[in-house]
């Protein structure tokens, strides 16, 4: 019954439906249109098929050998630390050190490395408005006794030295220096993971919360501070505090309002999608359930916690405080996602799981611990979240509590000692 | 005598309501090195913090203008009183405006001392970009009377900028990373019809 009640005011209420404008408008504007063409098996022919990633120790030991010496004689490194551009010059202390270095992996000393510098010429190039020039370094040798050990402790610590954010970064450089271009077989070897592995709606599933993910990270915080804010916004805090009824069971029957209520559009939207794999492929290959239960699965914590955070800050300090922590915790979300790039790195913690491709089945799958993990950590956050807005929720009812006013007569910068 | 009084009202409101958020869209501007490189940026690469992030003050500045009254209770009081709630709102309104203009000018000069390259051109683009994200939430939470539906207006607009991108066309935000300015003509355009028209919109919804 308090259930339903809840679920009709949210129904009813504005933010609501801005919330599901939202994330039709959405996956309309970015999955939808994205995945509205079929994916055909690629045809052998003179085509470009793209690249693929192998990890090959030597091809990365020599490619990011180049890349480092040709930014180490421009004294130009590009960084992307929050996912933002930040060209990075050293101070001659931090150049010796990577002088250092470039000198160890390539086992020239200093004058071998001026020798290469003096016999290789200048290309200029335009980033932005702003030319440079850089030396055209290819082929630096790598010295015979360098292990990809000590490789990858030298680029953890040139990656250091640049203040993080480089293509240097020891979990990046499979990533960034050990692309092949990719041959039809492959070309087809992939189709294949996406039909038979996937079974179509598994790629498409990822996509899908990669999407929806993005939004749902915070529009539920207004949802939920609107509906936590409302009580005391028309004066009714007193009417339902003196009710009958345990703290316990009025935050957690709201919780579960909102968090149904905020799940109906995006399975709205799951639904959608299924039929339109179905127009495009059909049901022959395909995994009937897995566009229903990975989404479910990567974007219920998403809302859970949005939720359990609106609900707790605005019990303690105020709507607008709830909307600025989550707020702070998407962005600083959005550029590590960025910076870590897009597709395959979920760590334990990471809110944001992002995988922005319908391939790099093995990418996703060799993080499936740490992102059963991270989805189970934030469902029992949201929960805990829950649990400590029951306690302050019977404080303010019992009268030993107020909140933490920020603005007005009793807020925290006007009371006295 | 009126002045006077204008000025009481706005020093009081200023302490009373708006320090907090002064406080705030400072920090955010402080905190933009740990997101961005600030020096040696060309006219481009400027744009990116300019446009990306140090408009979001325009979000925590200029949303919050009816905020105070939200409270129904300080809405009574204030509703007696011989000024009209509007003015006192209008009057924050260009307080807002002019902290804006006054942080990202401060920001602009630091940026130019850190030798990169900006312009007039970029601290107008950026004004005129927090301007907007701040209009938005203006707008909507005096239409809808409910600050938190102007943060959450502004907050998507926001949000659109970078999933949408260029399709937002004539109202994209970012244009300045991509060397185009007009779009900045017409977001100002549009942001002083909206700000021009909450009042009475307000007053018409209220007279209903």
């Amino acid at each position: 019954m308090l259930f339903r009640k809840e679920c009709r005011k949210i129904f009813h209420s504005l933010t609501y439906i801005i919330y599901c404008i939202i994330v039709f408008l959405m996956l309309t504007t970015q999955y939808f249109s994205d995945c509205a063409e079929k994916v055909y098996r690629p045809v052998q022919g003179e085509y470009d098929y793209g690249e693929t990633i192998v990890e090959d120790h030597d091809l990365i030991m020599s490619k990011a050998g180049d890349a480092l010496t040709r930014d180490f004689l421009a004294n130009r490194y590009v960084c992307y630390p929050f996912g933002f551009y930040k060209a990075v010059h050293l101070n001659d202390k931090k150049q010796a050190r990577i002088e250092k270095y470039v000198c160890e992996i390539t086992g020239l000393d200093r004058e071998g490395i001026e020798e290469k510098k003096n016999s290789t010429q200048i290309c200029n190039y335009t980033d932005g408005t702003h030319d440079y020039s850089e030396y055209e370094i290819k082929d630096m040798p790598v010295s015979d006794t360098m292990t990809y050990e000590r490789f990858t402790e030298i680029m953890a610590d040139v990656d250091d030295i640049l203040g993080g954010g480089s293509s240097y970064a020891a979990d990046d450089l499979v990533f960034n220096f050990s692309r092949m271009p990719m041959t039809y077989e492959q070309a087809v070897e992939k189709y294949n993971v996406m039909i038979e592995d996937d079974r179509i709606s598994g790629a498409y599933a990822r996509l899908f919360s990669d999407y929806a993910g993005f939004v749902l990270a915070i529009m539920p915080v207004f949802v939920a501070a609107a509906l936590a804010a409302a009580d005391r916004r028309h004066r009714m805090s007193e009417l339902v505090y003196s009710r009958k009824l345990s703290s316990f069971r009025m935050v957690f029957t709201r919780f579960a309002a909102l968090v149904t209520t905020m799940f109906i559009p995006v399975f709205i939207c799951m639904i959608a999608a299924f039929i339109q794999l179905i127009a495009l492929y059909g049901t022959k290959d395909m995994d009937m359930s897995a566009m229903f239960t990975l989404p479910s699965f990567w974007l219920l914590p998403n809302i859970m916690t949005a939720s359990a955070v609106g609900m707790l800050v605005t019990e303690v300090f105020s709507g607008g405080a709830a909307i600025l922590v989550q707020f702070i915790w998407w962005f600083m979300g959005l550029m590590t996602a960025g910076a870590a790039g897009l597709v395959g790195k979920i760590s334990r913690f990471t809110f944001i799981c992002r995988h922005n491709s319908l391939d790099y089945r093995d990418a996703f799958l060799m993080n499936w611990d740490k992102f059963v993990f991270n989805r189970v950590f934030y469902m029992a956050a949201s929960i805990a979240a829950a649990v400590i807005t029951v306690l302050v929720y019977e404080l303010k009812r019992g009268g030993d509590f107020n909140g933490i006013r920020l603005f007005g007569k009793d807020s925290i910068f006007r009371r006295k000692a | 005598m009126v002045s006077g009084c204008l000025a009481r009202i706005v020093y009081s409101d200023v302490k009373h309501n708006f320090f907090l958020h002064y406080l705030l869209a400072l920090v955010i501007l402080l905190a933009s090195p740990i997101f961005f490189s600030l020096s040696e940026l060309d006219s481009r690469l400027a744009a990116q913090p300019l446009e990306a992030y140090v408009p979001l003050i325009g979000i925590v500045l200029m949303t919050p203008v009816f905020l105070p009254e939200q409270n129904e209770s300080i809405y009574d009081v204030v509703r007696s009183k011989k000024i009209s709630h509007n003015i006192v709102c209008f009057m924050r309104l260009m307080c807002s405006l002019i902290m804006i203009i006054v942080m990202i000018g401060v920001y602009v000069l630091c940026m130019k001392h850190c030798n990169s390259q900006v312009t007039l051109r970029h601290f107008f683009g950026s004004v005129v970009s927090a301007v907007a994200l701040g209009t938005v939430g203006f707008a909507f939470a005096g239409v809808s009377g409910n600050v938190i539906i102007g943060y959450m207006a502004s907050v998507i607009y926001y949000v659109m900028n970078f999933s949408l991108g260029k399709k937002l066309g004539d109202i994209y935000l970012f244009s300045m990373m991509y060397n185009s300015f007009d779009e900045k003509k017409i977001i100002l355009l549009l942001s002083a019809v909206m700000m021009i028209v909450v009042f009475p919109l307000r007053k018409l919804i209220k007279e209903r």
